[in-house]
């Protein structure tokens, strides 16, 4: 699927209930919604556009996992194997001076492994050009957005037709 | 249904439940050494850990109310009623007090007049761990927090019949609750010292107090999702949904984990310190009670942190009553083994003594292996007893005050809030 070209119709709207109700009516006229943006994470919008739960957070628990046994048994070597020192008369394994440094990095590698998995998977990195349909949707607006390429003028004017029943304060056309 | 009636049935299942507890603390008392240790401290036991869950009730509802809370606003009436056990728990720790000025038990070294004369650190420490201290300090604090309990309920009850879902009577429940917070703080930091810390009269840790009030705060989130969940099943509370359930639960394992930080920084500090005097605390628990040491860790954070950590355990009751059951159990435990073996320790010494005033160290003491006892190295048939005795009075009392009000502030200005609340994104997909 190319990411030129893409003619987009999107409306726009003042507020998240009256988006919910048009995120209903657009699955009950089998209209096929692009996408939704809002300017915040709008509760029961994700299961009405019949995404599945994300699974970043299965992520997160092994970035963790893994973070808890580098700390653990990085220190565990260099204490016991590589580098013995008796620290106040303590054994060279110390289990209770490692759990400090072992959540710290337990919790390091969970966030930052999630934050760099989230961007990938959004393709998000550094340098990249984002379309926005309108700045105002990182405001105050919520937007219904259509994949209009190639299609029929009247079908066009029924989706416009929807917008304007369902309570859009405006409606544009995009290429992207 | 927003009044609750206190059945007679389960009135009847209370009451035979507490003629159970008192069996066992009888029998405990018949069965006991001379010093009747075992009684003793099976009851200062069950009365701390109860008036601790009726206070943290309190404290927490005043965190809540001052913070502007909204979605606890279906269950504040629970915890409004378990700070009505404040009142009992007054009368339960006033018999130790009793104990105290009387010497009727053994439970303090510090009461020891002989022990104390001889000893630099008790004698040291006697300016705060003397009878005084104490009984007018149980009076006093207590009769603090009664009085706050019985202002706040005060307040939400008129809301029902006077208030008209405006902020008025909320204004006035946010300054009682806000002025409570600080004094709570303090005072109950205070009495922690003295009703467990000074078991252990020699040992001190500046962290005790925190921990030991996490601990309530756990034991108290636990009751409360096992009792909304009985409530529910008995068709009680059915605007509470899945969704505060999920915010209950998130409390539970949120201050397990700040229960655990706790514990380990006060033992990692006093591990890494090396201090005779300070060590001594878990020298004695780590090797006389390991049951006791390590049970605690498996059953107040290995269990509510594996099981807690997914989304959708703590939205659905059984793992969620599964887990508080399991905490509620092991918060006390933890009290159990906060109190057991320096009593113990206590006692031996006054036993090898008997009348003498040489009051040796502890530290020697502890240095000794000691022999398993039930009921001390581990919890016996008669604590479970006497645990779900005091249970059923501390459940007798909420029952008893629940059926006073509606179980729904009818005119709290948060309630739409708590009608509405939602807290999953997903929404509905992992039903019961």
């Amino acid at each position: 699927m190319s990411k030129d070209n893409k003619e987009v119709l999107y409306g726009l709207y003042d507020d998240e209930e009256i988006l919910l109700s048009a995120v209903d009516k657009a699955n009950e006229e089998h209209f096929d919604i692009m996408d939704v943006q809002t300017p915040f994470p709008v509760h029961g919008l994700d299961p009405k556009l019949g995404l599945a739960e994300s699974r970043l957070h299965i992520a997160g628990f092994i970035y963790g996992a893994l973070g808890t046994l580098t700390a653990f048994l990085f220190m565990t070597w260099v204490f016991t194997r590589d580098w013995p020192i008796i620290f106040g008369g303590k054994p060279y394994f110390s289990a209770p001076a490692f759990i400090p440094i072992t959540f710290e990095l337990t919790v390091l590698f969970a966030s930052v492994g999630m934050v760099v998995t989230f961007y990938t998977i959004c393709g998000l990195w550094p340098g990249v050009q984002n379309v926005h349909l309108d700045d105002r949707i990182t405001d105050d607006k919520f937007c219904i957005a259509f994949d209009v390429s190639g299609q029929e003028e009247s079908f066009k004017d029924k989706l416009k037709g929807f917008f304007s029943t369902t309570g859009a304060s405006e409606v544009n056309i995009k290429n992207i | 249904m927003d009044q609750f009636t206190f059945a007679s049935k389960h009135k009847t299942v209370l009451t035979a439940f507490m003629i159970v507890g008192l069996v066992c603390l009888g029998l405990t008392f018949v069965v006991d050494d001379e010093l009747h240790t075992r009684f003793w401290t099976n009851y200062l036991h069950n009365s701390v850990f109860f008036t601790g869950i009726a206070f943290m009730a309190l404290f927490t509802l005043a965190a809540f109310t001052t913070a502007l809370a909204g979605w606890h606003t279906l269950v504040k009436r629970i915890w409004e009623a378990y700070s009505m056990f404040l009142i009992p728990g007054l009368i339960l720790m006033l018999v130790v007090v009793l104990g105290v000025v009387g010497h009727l038990h053994h439970l303090y070294h510090w009461t020891d007049a002989a022990a104390v004369e001889h000893d630099p650190v008790l004698s040291g420490k006697s300016s705060f761990l003397n009878t005084g201290w104490y009984s007018i300090g149980t009076v006093v604090i207590m009769g603090i927090w009664i009085y706050f309990a019985w202002k706040i309920r005060q307040i939400s009850l008129d809301e029902d019949k006077n208030g008209a879902l405006d902020f008025g009577h909320h204004r006035r429940l946010r300054i009682w609750s806000a002025a409570f917070l600080p004094i709570a703080g303090f005072s109950s930091a205070a009495i922690i010292w003295q009703w467990i810390m000074s078991i252990d009269a020699h040992w001190y840790s500046t962290l005790f107090a925190w921990y030991t009030g996490a601990s309530w705060f756990c034991a108290s989130m636990a009751l409360t999702i096992m009792l909304v969940s009985f409530l529910k099943r008995q068709g009680y509370l059915e605007k509470v949904t899945q969704e505060h359930l999920h915010d209950l639960g998130k409390y539970l394992f949120a201050f397990s984990i700040f229960w655990t930080y706790l514990w380990f920084s006060q033992y990692m500090l006093i591990w890494y310190g090396n201090v005779g005097e300070e060590t001594i605390y878990f020298y004695e628990r780590i090797h006389n009670y390991p049951v006791l040491f390590y049970g605690n860790l498996l059953l107040n954070f290995i269990t509510p942190f594996f099981i807690l950590m997914r989304n959708d355990t703590k939205r659905k009751y059984g793992t969620l009553v599964f887990v508080s059951a399991v905490v509620f159990f092991g918060h006390w435990w933890d009290f159990f083994q906060m109190i057991k073996p320096g009593a113990r320790l206590t006692a031996m010494e006054a036993l090898a003594h008997h009348g003498g005033g040489h009051g040796g160290h502890g530290a020697e003491a502890a240095h000794h292996a000691v022999d398993f006892a039930m009921g001390f190295t581990i919890p016996g048939f008669l604590e479970l007893g006497t645990m779900l005795g005091f249970l059923a009075l501390f459940l007798f009392v909420v029952f008893n005050r629940l059926e006073k009000a509606s179980l729904v502030p009818k005119n709290d200005p948060y309630l739409p809030e708590a009608l509405h609340h939602h807290v999953e994104l997903h929404g509905d997909d992992a039903h019961h």
